[in-house]
């Protein structure tokens, strides 16, 4: 009785923390829009199920191109404690506004306290469009 | 290794003497199955507890969110199925064993001297139990748990201080989200809260006067309360339990579409531990209502409080008290007959199946103008995986104005869907929040007249339950007009009618559109 009553609500209460996303390939614009290596924000409508509710959670990631058919996708969140970077055009540097950490324009560190580069999505191209999987 | 730790937590607590004093209770000889009832009860209100307190973790008690977390907890929630299952049957389960229990005491005689405020609290729990099943199948916020509170708040009115206690249970002047948090607390605090002080005090005042026993006192020794009858005990609670996962894992918990105020096709009927309330209704009309509402619950609830002081007889054998055994064989006879003509009367509630004004949605929720934002990446989430957090008159606004905050703050642009397109998509939403299934296929001709319906028709009538209601039903057109008529009247109906108000849909339609509707609307019988 005990076993079937912890599998049950054990089950319950601790399956939704372990639950991951799907991903999905979405469109974040036009390649040709697109300056090599300097990172342009876009941002991206990720819906996605919150318990019972549906969501649309903006989130924000620097295209760069690499090259005339290569995109790379990097995520905004800095990975010392989760705020937002921003790109700084004269000191060519992504910068986070919390701790001062900083990257360049592939996301690699810098500088300041953050442990490791920007995290980066799998990009492809499509007709000219850019999508991202997220 | 642990006994210093237990050695120290015993001299800090005495807790070995008070489960000693709670195992080794001494039972007289003869104690025997009938008195695993009292266990089994405690045992499903201990598996209540912690199913309620984990779907507590999962639910939203908000008439918005309410409905759409339930189906959360239904569909998606990992092992969410199975917990809401024991939760709901597990209410059904408590109720046969708090029946079952009472009348083995009344068989027993067991409330006699000096048990009458065992007893009483017995009674009491009872009255909780039944707190409990009818404030949470409000919480859903399903179309049963909406028409059958309001029914119940209704029935409050028909009572003595009526007004005040049908707004004290409504929260506000209507039914609505202060009525949900209200249910809510007082199914998840208020009514936990008297269930423990009750259930504890019962508990005690078993143990300070001694299990009863069998009806003759028989001879041999006394035996401790374990392991002899807790063997009893578990194996019984193990076999109800048991009972209990098959019912919860084999079917699913109903649930019906989110509640709408609107929908007056709706027929309310309550669990089946209410149903013999509700069928006594039905026989006292208009200024007897109170009799079945009030009178009768309160003669009954009257008889069980006062029990044990109307029989003071000394004897416990059954015979010796007839009057006891012919009363609740009249109740239990009263209550079977009134539950099995409930049954019989109440309708199934299935999901809502396919109608063509439905069918007709799931065309034009394809239309551009929809998949623009509902798509992955848009504006809003694909339209297979939107819940139902409005309601239906703001989904008909947003079909037809995707940018409107508030129904009916400005006209519908031009271009826009059509009133009658509005009715459709929702009536496709619905059964898309009811997870219906497949759509199945029609013939092509079939499909162009639910289509006319669901583009013209429904902005003025009604179909199938659903649509405008400013001109008459088309549910069963087909019963009065014949298909020539029919077709005469569509094309132009002030060439059959001068003072006709419908306006001609003869340049409007193609043939072959009128041809299928026509044929449509004339096979409605």
């Amino acid at each position: 009785m005990g076993g079937t009553l912890g599998v049950v609500l054990g089950g319950a209460v601790l399956s939704p923390g372990a639950a991951r996303r799907a991903e999905r390939w979405l469109s974040a614009g036009k390649v040709s829009d697109l300056m090599p290596d300097t990172p342009t924000a876009v941002m991206l409508r990720v819906a996605r199920q919150d318990g019972y509710a549906q969501v649309v959670e903006r989130r924000t990631v620097f295209l760069v191109r690499t090259g005339d058919s290569a995109v790379t996708a990097i995520d905004s969140t800095c990975t010392h404690l989760g705020c937002r970077v921003s790109w700084n055009a004269d000191a060519k540097e992504l910068k986070c506004p919390c701790h001062g950490g900083r990257y360049d324009s592939s996301g690699a560190v810098k500088g300041g306290p953050p442990p490791a580069p920007l995290a980066t999505f799998d990009t492809k191209i499509s007709d000219g469009d850019v999508l991202v999987r997220m | 290794m642990l006994r210093p730790v237990f050695d120290w937590l015993d001299s800090r607590t005495g807790f070995r003497a008070g489960l000693s004093h709670l195992l080794d209770e001494p039972l007289p000889a003869g104690v025997g199955w009938w008195f695993v009832t009292g266990s089994i009860l405690l045992f499903l209100l201990g598996v209540q507890l912690l199913t309620g307190v984990i779907l507590t973790m999962f639910y939203v008690p908000a008439p918005d969110h309410a409905h759409a977390s339930v189906v959360y907890i239904m569909d998606t929630l990992p092992f969410g199925r199975i917990l809401r299952g024991l939760h709901f049957f597990g209410a059904s389960f408590i109720v046969v064993a708090a029946i079952i229990h009472m009348l083995r005491v009344v068989a027993f005689g067991s409330y006699k001297k000096p048990r009458e405020v065992t007893w009483l609290t017995g009674v009491v729990l009872l009255l909780v139990i039944m707190a409990f099943a009818l404030s949470g199948y409000l919480l859903p916020w399903d179309q049963k748990a909406y028409w059958a509170t309001t029914v119940t708040i209704n029935v409050a009115r028909s009572g003595p201080f009526g007004e005040f206690v049908a707004g004290l249970m409504r929260g506000g002047d209507s039914l609505g989200a202060l009525t949900l948090l209200r249910w809510y607390s007082a199914h998840v605090f208020l009514l936990p809260a008297c269930l423990i002080v009750f259930a504890v005090s019962h508990v005690y005042l078993m143990r300070r006067h001694g299990i009863s026993g069998p009806v003759e006192p028989q001879d041999g020794p006394s035996l401790p309360f374990h392991p002899y009858q807790s063997a009893r005990d578990t194996l019984a609670m193990a076999l109800v339990f048991a009972a209990l996962v098959g019912a919860a894992a084999m079917f699913p918990a109903p649930l019906d579409p989110v509640a709408d105020p609107a929908d007056a096709s709706y027929v309310p009927r309550p669990e089946w531990y209410f149903l013999s309330l509700f069928q006594l209704l039905k026989y006292f009309p208009g200024p007897f209502e109170p009799v079945a509402t009030v009178g009768v619950p309160g003669l009954v609830v009257g008889w069980l409080l006062a029990l044990p002081f109307i029989d003071r007889t000394p004897g416990r054998r059954l015979r010796d008290r007839p009057m006891v055994a012919v009363v609740f064989a009249v109740l239990g006879i009263g209550v079977a007959t009134l539950t099995s003509l409930g049954l019989r009367d109440s309708p199934s509630h299935s999901r809502p199946a396919w109608t063509p004004l439905a069918r007709a949605g799931s065309v034009f929720v394809n239309d551009a103008r929809c998949a623009g934002c509902h798509r992955d990446g848009g504006a809003g989430g694909p339209i297979s995986e939107l819940r139902s957090t409005h309601d239906p008159e703001w989904v008909r606004a947003h079909v037809r104005d995707p940018e409107i905050l508030v129904p009916g703050s400005r006209k519908p642009p031009a271009g826009a869907m059509t009133a009658a397109q509005g009715y459709a998509v929702l009536s496709y939403m619905r059964r898309v929040w009811a997870k219906t299934g497949p759509m199945p296929q029609v013939s092509a001709g079939e499909q162009a007249a639910a289509v006319v319906l669901g583009r013209h028709c429904a902005t003025c009538h009604m179909v199938d339950g659903e649509g405008a209601s400013s001109a008459p039903d088309l549910s069963t057109v087909g019963r009065t007009r014949d298909a020539m008529w029919l077709k005469e009247w569509i094309t132009d109906p002030s060439a059959v009618d001068p003072i006709a108000s419908m306006p001609a849909f003869g340049e409007v339609l193609t043939d072959a559109e009128m041809d299928d509707v026509v044929a449509h609307l004339a096979g409605r019988r």
